[in-house]
């Protein structure tokens, strides 16, 4: 089993709200020693160095097997979650055959037992059957075969009538419905966020409205179920638009059982990089037009950065940011949607959508951090702590994602100082569907533990 | 790039002389491609007038043909269906002396099973030295420049760019307007904005050449772009949206109808076709409301009686043929400047000066 031993560190645990200077020690894979070291000893470690989180949750990834193995399997799959510095992934259903049934799922934990891989694998189940929007699919039985929420993730739940059944029967089950908000009528054929940047280029327009219409017939089935259905939860996925947001703000402020997630690319980049930037929503300021500021650094059309939600302006962009700083958002979810070149390499009206993302979420949101608009606390918090209270009980970590003295090890090291190039070569998933390789992000991962045992180390760390 | 210039500027370019190939004289052309207008800068829309006004020279000859481009493989590749714009392209070569292959790909990429790039790829290998792509997908002409190692010019790419359509619409608005230059002009683009590549691009070259630019449609058919109006605006790219004929039309000094399709009726962005001919068709009543010299053009092909009355697209205002014609000119004056720099490879930076090609 594993043994780790890094002294003076920077650690950060959500659960106690606390970070500082400190030490841990891992035996055998259980964490054996958390040691928060005091000013005097602490003399030259800051939050700029490396960092031991605990180990990360994805609420949102697209593994691609069964059915699209090409593009990702389980096994390939978990390795790039553990570069990342994920420890626990939940799997979308969006499969082929589509996971609306326990054998899927069975196959899809056999593939995880097969990887030896340590993250852990969780899924969600679909709501309905092949995700045709239509009949309900064999909610209890996924529930029993150990499923944490149900999702038509790709599309939205169809059929309002469907939505509310589903959210009524999941929530006496105890699990969310976790919806992608979207209303197709809205969507037909998009291409790029309605606005200045898809109007200069004649992308078809993804309007901000598709994704709040959506959004708004959700929280109004909701506040129904609850009424009679006080244990019904939905979750909002990817949410992308500052509108859309603030409609969670204000079902939350009324108390209606609601939770979402923004996604790294959301928060970070913006529809500017179609045209060409390369600079970060933030940099870009909400009246920023990359044509008049000379930021066009890169070809148009990227193909990797179609993506749906499609990625929004530089103000939706900090409206996630700032939904995640306020707690409106609670959790970061990667949408990791790898695909093939067949796919990608093509026109960009023509790509498939989809981002590979989960081995350059923590470079994205570390990025947000060192701009100031995101502290590093609430970052971690976003990617454990907020997921882990979201899955509950279904998490082997059981709710329970701090540096606990004692439990088996599920943690991250992570080097801010470190940027490391984004490559194909160097992630780890088979979709290389990535729009930031060839640029450098902050925050290598050296070491992930998962369960105990070793899931992803850097070359260096064995010289340590 | 994003400044405003006077297209009547008077700058020190210096003509190439086209009787001869573009290799073997000092030609002030760096762009390896022609994929947008939006990186063209004065000088750059000033060479290519002046090339134009030479090949327009050409053209009167008894003999409309020089040696320029002898040797040389133009490949045409249209996904899209097109008669008036691929013979232009191929009448432009051919008066060149290029050898000109023609591709007429009915189908997307996707469709047909090959890739794009597996296309461009297959079509080098057959000789392709400069390639000229129209495609139904807004962008393709860029996927295709990353792969294919000539001179990339793109004859139209779904709604977003008609780079040459553009700049023949600057040409013959020059050579027809007092004064010769659009500085001031009140322009009106008129129809469905939002599907036209050929509007796109004249937002560009028109507000770029200081034209006091009107775009006018039904609201449907002008979306997102008041939003570029707005932020255009800060760069000095000024320019209109109404959905008034009435404010659009009055005391214009060009008006061009855009073509407008049936399928907008199908994805209801129109109630009919009727409708939209009553409502915002180039009939000689609202032509009235121009100044009485104004000029009328369409990029083709028309709908008579729909977007634009058979009297007024052939009445004495109606510049439509000289764009035809103009159309031939500014395409070989395109074709000619790309292959001075494909030939001597000084285009592969676009920060390169405009030196002169050895």
């Amino acid at each position: 089993m594993t043994d780790l031993d890094i002294g003076r560190a920077w650690l950060v645990d959500p659960t106690v709200a606390r970070e500082g200077p400190g030490e841990i020690v891992v035996r055998d894979g259980i964490l054996e020693a958390v040691t928060w070291l005091e000013r005097e000893e602490a003399d030259g470690i800051d939050a700029g160095g490396v960092v031991v989180a605990p180990g990360f949750i994805d609420l949102h990834a697209h593994l691609r097997e069964p059915g699209n193995e090409d593009a990702e399997t389980v096994a390939s799959g978990l390795a790039a979650a553990a570069h990342g510095g994920f420890t626990t992934v939940c799997a979308m259903p969006n499969t082929t055959p589509t996971l609306d049934e326990p054998g899927v799922l069975a196959r899809i934990r056999t593939a995880a037992a097969a990887s030896g891989s340590p993250v852990e694998l969780l899924a969600h189940g679909a709501v309905s059957t092949g995700r045709d929007g239509e009949t309900l699919a064999a909610l209890g039985e996924l529930a029993d075969a150990g499923v944490v929420g149900f999702s038509d993730d790709g599309a939205p739940v169809r059929s309002a009538s469907i939505l509310r059944n589903a959210l009524a029967y999941a929530g006496a089950l105890g699990l969310p419905i976790v919806d992608h908000p979207e209303d197709p009528t809205l969507t037909d054929g998009a291409e790029a966020n309605e606005g200045f940047v898809s109007t200069v280029l004649g992308l078809r327009g993804w309007p901000t409205a598709a994704e709040e219409a959506a959004v708004g017939r959700d929280l109004a089935i909701l506040a129904d179920v609850v009424r009679d259905v006080p244990g019904a939860r939905l979750h909002l996925t990817h949410l992308s638009t500052a509108a859309a947001l603030e409609l969670v703000r204000r079902a939350k402020a009324a108390g209606l059982p609601v939770t979402c997630d923004v996604t790294p690319h959301h928060l970070a980049l913006s529809d500017e990089w179609i045209a060409g930037a390369r600079r970060f929503a933030w940099e870009a300021g909400e009246e920023g037009d990359p044509w008049r500021d000379d930021a066009l650094v890169a070809a148009p059309y990227g193909s990797s950065l179609r993506v749906n939600p499609p990625l929004r302006t530089p103000a939706d962009a900090l409206a996630c940011l700032a939904a995640l700083a306020d707690g409106t958002a609670d959790a970061i979810a990667t949408d990791h949607a790898p695909h093939t070149e067949v796919d990608k390499m093509v026109e960009f009206g023509e790509a498939a959508n989809g981002i590979s993302g989960i081995e350059t979420a923590l470079g994205l949101v570390l990025e947000a951090v060192d701009a100031g608009h995101l502290t590093l606390s609430r970052a971690i918090e976003a990617l454990t702590a907020g997921p882990a209270a979201i899955l509950g009980r279904r998490s082997r970590r059981n709710g329970s994602v701090g540096l606990v003295e004692g439990a088996l090890a599920d943690l991250v090291v992570f080097d801010r100082a470190e940027r490391w190039m984004v490559s194909a070569d160097r992630l780890a998933s088979r979709g290389k569907n990535s729009p930031l390789i060839g640029l450098d992000l902050p925050g290598r991962v050296l070491v992930t533990i998962a369960g105990g045992q070793v899931a992803y180390e850097a070359d260096l760390v064995t010289a340590r | 790039m994003s400044a405003v210039i006077d297209d009547a500027a008077t700058t020190d370019v210096v003509v190439p002389s086209v009787d001869v190939a573009p290799e073997s004289q000092p030609v002030g052309w760096r762009h390896r491609h022609l994929l947008d207008v939006d990186g063209l800068t004065a000088i750059d829309l000033d060479l290519v007038m002046r090339t134009a006004d030479a090949m327009r020279e050409v053209l009167a000859r008894p003999i409309a043909k020089v040696p320029a481009l002898r040797g040389r493989n133009v490949t045409i590749l249209f996904y899209e269906a097109s008669t008036r714009t691929r013979v232009s392209f191929e009448v432009a070569a051919k008066n060149l002396s290029a050898d000109v292959v023609n591709i007429a790909a009915a189908t997307s990429s996707v469709t047909k099973g090959e890739s794009l790039i597996d296309t461009i790829r297959t079509v080098e290998a057959l000789g392709a030295q400069m390639l000229v792509i129209r495609h139904s997908v807004s962008g393709a002409p860029y996927l295709a420049a990353e792969v294919f190692s000539g001179s990339v010019l793109n004859g139209g790419d779904g709604w977003h760019a008609h780079p040459t359509q553009a700049l023949l619409d600057l040409y013959t608005m020059r050579s027809r307007l007092d004064g010769g230059s659009v500085a001031g002009r009140k322009i009106v683009i008129l129809g469905d904005v939002l599907h036209s590549r050929v509007a796109r691009s004249n937002i560009w070259s028109l507000t770029a050449a200081g034209a006091d630019l009107w775009l006018c449609g039904p609201p449907t058919l002008l979306r997102g772009f008041e939003a570029w109006a707005g932020r255009g605006a800060a760069a000095g790219r000024r320019f209109h949206v109404t959905s008034s004929v009435e404010d659009a039309l009055r005391d214009a000094d060009v008006v061009m109808a855009l073509r407008i399709q049936r399928e907008r009726m199908a994805s209801g962005l129109l109630p009919s076709l009727r409708e939209y001919a009553a409502r915002y068709g180039l009939t000689a009543a609202r032509l009235a409301l121009a100044k009485p010299a104004a000029l009328v053009m369409h990029p083709g092909p028309m709908n008579e009686g729909v977007e634009i009355a058979a009297e007024v697209a052939a009445g004495p205002q109606s510049v439509i043929t000289d764009q035809v014609t103009n159309g031939v000119a500014i395409r070989m004056a395109l074709l000619y400047l790309l292959a001075g720099v494909a030939s001597t490879g000084s285009g592969a930076s676009p920060a390169a000066n405009a030196s002169p090609a050895a």
